[in-house]
């Protein structure tokens, strides 16, 4: 990813007007639409740091521009994979452009140790569950040597097939802004950026609780208490605890049978019979 | 002695065996591979004579247990006297052992006598017993048996050979069945299939438990009526489980599987909860002697349909797989859940800081954060909070409770009965109230010294509002000085809403005689008739002395409101008595009706003679001034009242006496605001009906002699008289009498404190019948009226129409002349007339005096000459037409011993102002549909002066309007004390609908009997 370094005043502050009619963006059919309808995007203090990395860039035109393509629906799919959010953006020419905000995934390694932290604190995938980025979070991940979020534009790759060289151009703004509405609403997805989905994240957190629970199942790491129950045998249930024993067939869909019998009116002498227990209990 | 094992065997079902501590401990096989037969397991022919199962087969098992490299390892069960030291770690390896195998679904029996049971059997046992209760409670389902060898060709056809009975595991019984399963020790799993590993526990208690239901269910319905009768299919399900011929019907096997989806396990979305508990014991059950209480709150999961079936996290994190079966993700479901509850309660976050998050500690301060504030946040937040019994989110209801004894001096001279001052001071104090609950001296103590307003109250843990709890402290820290009498009254009487505390007075106690009093006075030690007063008191009469003076002791306004005829004037006379007898306190200004002026001074100058008494009443009266100088008592009428009030209330009068005070039930009125404008002592109020119509008529009466006590007359109205008189509040009316009681004073006739001193009145309502002729008049008058009623507006001329008919109905049931108007003769037209011989000829038999009460006076003018003719004797009859002399001779002559023994009245004219205690019975021949108009003429008979039981008959016509409204009127005279609208414009408010059913004959005539008496007319 070659980045232009450029001096001076940029395209579009020398001719802000010219720019502006390059060309009226095409409308799309069934875009992904911004669910902000006005003023900033980004509800949240996590997708909030992810657009301040594009907000320092200092782009100010192309970023409310990219605003308006986002609300606009010009985003015809986008897609947060690892390593990379990735769409498909449609502007003013007949063929979309493709668009794409690259971030390095973590290492394995460097997984390793944050779901270690993460297992030993179950604080942080409770407010993840509960749809939140913990704000402590950060303080983990630094002391693993990682950062959620790309420092500085340095780690945050843009490219886009569009015509304007300005990086980001309103095209990646506005994948930027639906990415962080995203984000808002599942912060698994920043993680995933970072290289592991909500699935493979939860297992592997459940795998080390799991482990560190220490409940083996294999005959192999039961010989200490080969012959003991391992909670309580549970009591006898006390006889009869249910109203009548025939009201779950009350629960059924009908079945018809062929001879327009119903087979729940057919068993449910049946069911009354089971409902009084030999004299004498069992064995 | 042999240690007995059980195991699933996944082919064969619950299977036996055992270990013989007297057998060999170690293998003399030195076979590497495949399975060496168990050294000290006991051989099959012995276990079958050991367990004594007919049904069950001999049989060898592989099973894969601890062993060292020549022996299997002893179980624990196993006792032979000496443990030899292990080698190292144990290795699992493959032992054949013989085993007893059970019949299918049969669980392991009781253990035989002499024989150890390992925890094994008493799985399995628990896993039979758990299948039972399945089937006991109809928890199954039948379902084609699709668990054929994996014969997938086999399974995708509709031809299906068995059914068979499978489990519903939902709910508890999901949470039982994984219990049991995390419960199962692992020998019960141990053997070796070949080409297969070991079951899971999970694995092991679904099979043995659907077998066991299966067999269970089988064995419940196998021979059974309702199986007989059930078609052919339907014995798959019992005890032949081939489906044969005919085919099942086609539907059939599709639609149990649908069922099976119904029946599959699921415990449905679950949410968090959130358990409170002090913690009593350490986790080793040692008792905590740490005097400060330590709080758990555990957390766990709760399936959002069944609310009883709750898992602990420490158990989701324990085994998340077997919860794994109805909850996709039970752990992440946890996580999740307590993350949104750190929301709601932060401190939460902290607690969450673990791999596996159980539960957090709280201290006081904790605790009491949680039940106070979080616990109805989560509750609202859609979280599960569970508190034990008696405890409660939210704050308790913070009360104050105030409690006294006696009296004393300023200088310490304890005081009695009418003695104590309005200044003398009250051993006093104060405490906090908690749901109602006073605290104890300890308690109180605890909660200044807690660190939160967390108390432990009768076994459970209240939290408090830390602010109501500092104002309700500072309060009670300020209220050291012990308060007067009058304090503690007036805190009695006030409304909760004005008494200047922080916290509501939830109860006042008083002992000794301020408590009397507040209790109504009623066992106050009687005085003795003071020396003055020329007559005995009767013993209630005294205890009204007693009150009264107690009251004008403590300068406080009191409402006598004895029944008419208890003798009201001569306990205010006699309490004038009483107090001139130790000096002359002042003049005491006597207000009445004007009828009345000169029976107040009669009455006085004959009771008391000593008192000196003067008229200010009447043309030419003189300055009050002069009078009140040297009188002792000043009798004037509200009129005068009214029209002297300037002169009146510049003297300074003892007392002010309101006779008749519902004169001033309205406040508004000039009597009323002239009263108010008296400058006296003490005031009184002498009323017989405290409560004539409305409520506010009482805090009238009680305004002017208690100025201010029941609050303004807006503020009453809010809190009294609306929630009683419109809302039917008793509570609250019962509150307004516990306000009133100490300054109100009524004893009724039938009191039983006052029936010692008089005799008894015995009320019957006799019914009567109605002759054809009444009866079909009857039915007229009623047709013809509702016929009218329909075609006229509701306003005064259906009033008006609805009046007349019911005068037409009552004179129709007196007797058909009345109507008719035809002056036609008495004759045996009326059954009530009929009746009413019946009555006197007793009365008259036994030589008894009878009133006759009638509102028509042409029913007197009919049946007094009908009376006299029929029993040859001379009868009275007072109606408005009789002069006041004729009157007053009728009742003198009555009242003595030779006067006429039947008196006839008019209710109008008879029914109030005279005494007729020489009858001793009373007779309404027509009913007045105001209970109190009836009372007070019945009272002219049973009044003070009455020395025999009182006998009152009330005729009513059955099936009439009469009887219809008697029953209307006995109702209401449950509330009659409170408010009885006058007159009958209650019944023309009726809807004519209800009319009709009110007033239609709902009887057959019956003419009088034949041969009953000659006909006097």
């Amino acid at each position: 990813m070659v980045r232009e370094t450029r001096s001076g005043p940029r395209f579009s502050e020398r001719f802000p007007e010219k720019f502006s009619e390059f060309g009226q963006r095409k409308p799309v059919e069934d875009g992904i639409v911004a669910r902000s309808r006005r003023g900033e995007i980004g509800e949240s203090w996590w997708s909030g740091r992810f657009l301040a990395v594009l907000t320092a860039l200092g782009v100010g035109g192309r970023l409310s521009r990219g605003k308006t393509y986002a609300r606009a629906g010009q985003v015809v799919d986008l897609a947060i994979e690892p390593g990379a959010i990735t769409a498909t953006v449609q502007g003013s020419r007949d063929e979309p452009y493709r668009a794409r905000l690259g971030l390095r995934p973590w290492a394995d390694e460097a997984w390793d140790a944050v779901l270690d932290a993460l297992a030993a604190d179950s604080w942080y995938a409770a407010a993840l569950l509960a749809g939140e980025v913990p704000d402590d979070l950060e303080d983990v991940l630094a002391r693993v040597g990682l950062s959620l979020f790309p420092q500085g534009s340095g780690e945050l790759p843009m490219d886009c097939s569009c015509p304007d060289w300005s990086v980001p151009c309103k095209h990646l703004a506005a994948v930027a802004y639906l990415a962080a509405e995203e984000f808002d609403v599942d912060p698994f997805a920043l993680l995933r950026w970072r290289g592991r989905d909500r699935v493979t994240l939860l297992a592997e957190l459940r795998d080390r609780r799991d482990a560190g629970a220490g409940v083996p199942t294999a005959l192999e790491d039961l010989l200490d208490r080969f012959h003991r129950p391992g909670v309580p045998i549970p009591e006898p249930p006390a006889p009869a605890r249910a109203p009548a024993s025939d009201a779950l067939l009350d629960d059924l869909p009908p079945l018809a049978l062929d001879d327009r019998s119903d087979a729940r009116e057919v068993l449910r002498p049946l069911y009354r019979r089971l409902g009084e227990p030999p004299v004498g209990g069992v064995g | 002695m042999l240690a007995l094992h059980a195991l699933w065997s996944p082919g064969r079902g619950v299977c036996l065996w055992a270990e013989d501590p007297d057998l060999p401990a170690r293998s003399t096989s030195r076979a590497r591979r495949g399975a060496r037969p168990h050294p000290f397991a006991v051989p099959a022919e012995r276990l079958a004579a050991v367990w004594d199962i007919p049904t069950a087969t001999a049989g060898v098992a592989v099973l894969a247990l601890p062993s060292d490299p020549d022996a299997p390892r002893d179980s624990d069960d196993l006792d032979r006297g000496e443990t030899g030291p292990h080698a190292g770690a144990p290795v699992l390896a493959d032992w054949t052992v013989p085993v007893l195998e059970l019949p299918p679904g049969v669980g392991p029996p009781t253990p035989p006598e002499g024989t150890r049971a390992s925890p094994s059997v008493a799985a399995l046992r628990a896993v039979d017993a758990l299948a039972a209760d399945l089937v006991t409670r109809g928890r199954l389902l039948p379902a084609p048996d699709e668990d054929d060898g994996g014969d997938a060709a086999k399974r995708s056809s509709t031809r299906i050979d068995r059914l068979v009975w499978r489990p519903v595991l939902q709910g508890p019984d999901l949470v039982a069945a994984d219990t049991l399963a995390a419960a199962l020790p692992p020998v019960c799993r141990c053997e070796r299939v070949p080409g297969e590993g070991t079951a899971s526990a999970t694995g092991v208690v679904e099979a043995a438990l659907a077998a066991a239901v299966d067999a269970h269910a089988r064995a419940r319905i196998t021979g059974t009526e309702e199986l007989a009768a059930a078609p052919d299919w339907a014995h798959a399900l019992g005890d032949a489980p081939v489906l044969g011929d005919p085919a099942p019907p086609g539907a059939l096997v599709a639609g149990l599987r649908r069922w099976a989806v119904v029946g599959a396990p699921h415990a449905g979305p679950a949410r968090a909860s959130f358990r409170l508990d002090e913690v009593v014991a350490d986790e080793f059950h040692h008792a905590l002697d740490d005097p400060e209480p330590v709080f758990r709150l555990t957390f766990a999961l709760q399936s959002a349909q069944d609310l009883s079936l709750t898992v602990d996290a420490d158990t989701v994190w324990r085994d998340p797989t077997a919860l794994r079966r109805w909850l996709d993700d039970p752990a992440e479901v946890l996580l999740g859940e307590l993350g949104r509850a750190a929301r709601v309660y932060p401190e939460l976050g902290e607690a969450l800081r673990v791999p596996r998050p159980g539960g957090m500690d709280l201290d006081l301060a904790g605790a009491h954060h949680f039940l106070a504030h979080v616990a109805a946040d989560l509750d609202r937040a859609g979280f599960g909070v569970l508190l034990p019994a008696g405890w409660r989110a939210g704050p308790a209801r913070l009360g104050l409770a105030a409690a006294g004894g006696h009296a004393e001096r300023p200088d310490g001279v304890v005081e009695t009965g009418a003695k104590i001052g309005k200044d003398d001071l009250v051993d006093f104090s104060w405490r906090l109230a908690v749901d109602g609950e006073e605290l104890t001296d300890d308690e109180m103590d605890a909660l200044i010294r807690a660190k939160a307003p967390l108390v432990r109250l009768r076994g459970r843990w209240v939290s408090l509002d830390a602010d109501r709890l500092r104002d309700g402290l500072a309060f009670l820290a300020e209220r050291r000085d012990r308060p007067t009498v009058g304090d503690v009254l007036h805190l009695a009487t006030t409304h909760p809403d004005d008494v200047p505390a922080p916290l509501p007075v939830e109860s006042l106690r008083l002992e000794g005689e301020l408590g009397d009093l507040l209790a109504g006075g009623t066992t106050l030690e009687p005085l003795d008739t003071p020396s003055g007063v020329r007559a005995t008191l009767r013993p209630y009469q005294r205890r009204g002395l007693s009150w009264l003076a107690f009251l004008a002791g403590l300068r406080l306004g009191g409402v006598l409101a004895d029944d008419m005829g208890l003798g009201k004037t001569l306990q205010v006379l006699a309490l004038e008595a009483h107090e001139r007898a130790e000096g002359d306190p002042g003049p005491t200004l006597l207000v009445c009706p004007t009828s009345v002026v000169s029976t107040w001074a009669r009455e006085a100058a004959r009771f008391v003679p000593e008192l000196r008494v003067a008229v200010h009443h009447g043309a030419g009266r003189a300055d009050p001034a002069g009078k009140a100088g040297d009188a002792d008592l000043v009798v004037t009428s509200y009129g005068t009242l009214v029209r002297d009030t300037d002169d009146l209330a510049e003297i300074a009068w003892h007392r002010v006496v309101l006779d008749e005070a519902q004169m001033v039930k309205n406040n508004r009125s000039r009597a009323a605001k002239a009263v108010r404008r008296l400058d006296a002592g003490h005031r009184l109020a002498l009323t017989g009906t405290p409560v004539e119509n409305r409520l506010a008529e009482l805090w009238s009466i009680m305004d002017a002699v208690n100025p201010g006590m029941l609050g303004s007359a807006t503020a009453f109205r809010e809190r009294y008289a609306v929630p009683v008189e419109r809302h039917g509040r008793v509570d609250v009316a019962e509150d307004l009498r516990r306000r009133t009681r100490p300054f109100l004073l009524r004893r009724l006739k039938t009191d039983p404190t006052v029936v010692d001193d008089l005799p008894e009145k015995i009320e019957t309502v006799e019914r009567c019948g109605l002759t054809g002729e009444q009866a079909s008049l009857y039915r007229v008058v009623v047709d013809e009226m509702l016929d009218k009623l329909d075609d006229v507006e509701p306003g005064i001329e259906r009033r008006g129409r609805v009046l007349a008919a019911m005068t037409k109905l009552k004179q129709v049931c007196d007797h058909p002349a009345l109507l008719l108007h035809d002056g036609s003769p008495v004759g045996r037209r009326s059954g009530k007339i009929a009746r009413l011989e019946e009555i006197l000829a007793e009365v008259l038999a036994a030589g008894d005096k009878a009133l006759l009460f009638t509102q028509f006076a042409a029913f007197g003018d009919l049946l007094a000459p009908h009376l006299a003719a029929r029993f040859d004797t001379e009868v009275a009859w007072l109606h408005g037409g009789v002069s006041r002399k004729a009157r007053d001779t009728m009742v003198e002559r009555f009242q003595s011993g030779d006067g006429p023994s039947l008196f006839l009245l008019s209710l109008r004219a008879g029914g109030t102002g005279i005494t007729l205690t020489a009858a001793q019975h009373v007779v309404h021949l027509d009913r007045w549909w105001n209970p109190a108009v009836e009372d007070q003429a019945t009272d002219r008979a049973f009044r003070i002066g009455q020395r025999r039981t009182v006998g009152v008959r009330k005729l009513v016509c059955a099936g009439t309007l009469e009887e219809r409204i008697d029953e209307l009127v006995a109702n209401k005279r449950a509330l009659a004390d409170l408010a009885v609208r006058d007159g009958e414009d209650w019944l023309t408010d009726l809807s004519t609908d209800e009319l009709a059913k009110v007033l239609t004959l709902d009887a057959e005539p019956e003419d009088p009997e034949e041969g009953d008496d000659d006909d006097g007319a």
